[in-house]
């Protein structure tokens, strides 16, 4: 099933360090939020491999906004 | 003189440039991105113009348009405040190229004194003490690795093109050295357009003392007294304060010396600020030039009674510093705060909207530099400076008090600050013995 990755901070899209395709495990980094000018690592909280990507860099983001669509078993 | 200026900035400072040019009948054009369109000094301003998104790429970051709107709006000059293009020679280019009158030094020594190696070396040349080290960029680990073994670890590797606390890495051995110069070398191509490093060497428990001065284009520079800044967070900088309690008469009389000698041999016009270190055993060393209005500054207008906003606008528009080093008084002492909108325990950023407000009152013994207002919202797109707390008096002691009282009367809601550590500093014994120095933060909090 799909899960997403969400923005756990306001502001821009610093960069998502991830590509459709890859796997990526539980904890890992997978996108990083640029908050008031400082960097924040939003880590995967799945086991899974990367369907879509939703985020590019500058992309304003709330807090709760989808960056990334994982595809994990369950 | 210049007539309309556009403010090429946001926040506070936006609305501090703002109050001189309505002294001085100058008037204003600001520009705004969406996130800040309802700030409260648009209103302050004669023409207040969106310039695009959030996102300062294309909105304060984008030199296309705001030159158009300088030129759109019948502006002469650009002020750029400080942070996001203030120190951009290219800017300061456009501006020029535009037939416009650029607040700041040229765009060609903007240029130059980007590469800290090219003052470093400036420096040097006028007998000015630098921090030791490599006067040039170093080109690979092994020379990284061979001046460590020679001179001792650690070493610091810091980017020629670096600023705003980024880009300076601790090197710990001979091992490390290859893999940080390459760390560092990309981070500085990706965030500075050059990945060359040049290494200093650890001065231990050092305090930050820096001079502000203004120099016209007729030759004349007169320094406005030292600050020091050594109450820092992640190279951020806390409490600043004038005078320093360290920096004797003699000693100040030299940093003027060697700020006016540096300052003339580069050509820099306008106000700007020589960064120094000084060492436990007291040696001061030069750090860098900051090319701008520096956040800070009201401290030292405080202590000479000197608007340094005027001075950059009158030595821009090609006036003659009318008053001579002589002349420069410091009066007293002053103490900044700086509330950033942070949580005072983990240091998160807390962005949001202002449910509830209010400042203690101002006089002239208290000045509230800000752009906040009840229900106004703080984006999370920008620094986390929300306020500026200045407090003066005869003497330290006094001025810390006033600043303690007020920050306790500062009742902001709706986000977090970092009011609670700023009180819990200036409470603090070291602190009120002026017994700083650069860790003095990061000491607290390891100790409570």
């Amino acid at each position: 099933m799909e899960k997403n990755v969400n923005a756990i901070l306001p502001g821009l899209c610093a960069r998502v360090v991830v590509e459709v395709g890859d796997n990526v495990t539980k904890g890992q980094e997978i996108a990083v939020i640029n908050c008031m000018k400082t960097e924040y690592s939003v880590a995967s909280e799945y086991n899974g491999v990367v369907k879509e990507v939703l985020s590019k860099e500058w992309d304003e983001l709330q807090v709760g906004d989808p960056m990334v669509v994982l595809e994990v078993e369950g | 003189m210049i007539n309309r200026l556009l403010i090429a900035n946001r926040g506070e400072i936006v609305a501090r440039i703002i109050r001189t040019c309505k002294e001085l009948g100058v008037d204003t054009v600001a520009v705004y991105s969406e996130a800040d369109k309802h700030a409260p000094y648009l209103d302050q301003a004669d023409d207040a113009v969106l310039i695009g998104p959030a996102n300062p790429m294309q909105s304060y970051l984008n030199i296309e348009t705001l030159i158009q709107t300088a030129q759109r709006t019948g502006a002469d000059a650009v002020h750029p405040g400080y942070g996001f293009l203030s120190e951009r020679g290219a800017f300061a280019e456009a501006v020029e190229q535009a037939g416009l009158i650029w607040v700041g030094p040229s765009a060609k020594v903007l240029k130059a004194i980007s590469s800290k190696c090219y003052c470093r070396h400036i420096a040097a040349g006028v007998q000015v003490p630098v921090i030791p080290g490599t006067l040039d960029p170093v080109s690979d680990g092994e020379t990284v690795a061979e001046y460590g073994h020679e001179q001792g670890w650690p070493i610091f590797l810091k980017l020629d093109k670096g600023g705003g606390g980024k880009g300076i890495e601790i090197i710990n051995n001979e091992s490390e050295a290859a893999e940080v110069l390459q760390r560092a070398s990309r981070i500085g191509q990706m965030a500075f357009g050059s990945g060359d490093c040049y290494i200093e060497q650890v001065v231990h428990h050092p305090r930050h003392i820096e001079v502000q001065f203004l120099a016209d284009k007729h030759g004349n520079c007169v320094c406005l007294g030292e600050r020091e800044c050594s109450v820092q967070r992640r190279h951020q900088k806390i409490i600043e304060e004038a005078p320093s309690v360290v920096v004797t008469d003699e000693d100040r009389k030299r940093l003027f010396d060697r700020a006016r000698s540096i300052v003339l041999k580069i050509g820099y016009e306008g106000a700007g600020t020589i960064e120094n270190l000084r060492s436990i055993d007291g040696n001061y060393y030069f750090m860098e030039i900051n090319a701008r209005l520096q956040v800070e500054h009201p401290v030292t207008e405080y202590l000479t009674g000197v608007d340094i906003v005027k001075w950059q606008l009158l030595i821009a528009s090609g006036e003659e510093i009318n008053f001579s080093q002589a002349d420069v008084k410091m009066n007293g002492h002053a103490i900044e705060a700086r509330v950033y909108a942070e949580d005072p325990e983990t240091f998160v950023p807390s962005p949001g909207t202002i449910t509830s407000l209010s400042l203690p009152e101002t006089d002239s013994q208290l000045r509230i530099d800000h752009a906040l207002k009840e229900n106004g919202s703080v984006p999370p797109f920008y620094d986390p400076l929300l306020a500026k707390v200045i407090a003066w008096g005869t003497e330290r002691s006094e001025a810390t008090n006033r600043l303690i009282e007020a920050l306790a009367d500062f009742q902001i809601e709706g986000i977090k600050t970092t009011i609670p550590v700023n009180l819990a500093i200036l409470k603090r014994p070291e602190f009120l013995a002026g017994n700083i120095d650069t860790g003095f933060i990061d000491n607290i909090l390891r100790n409570t």
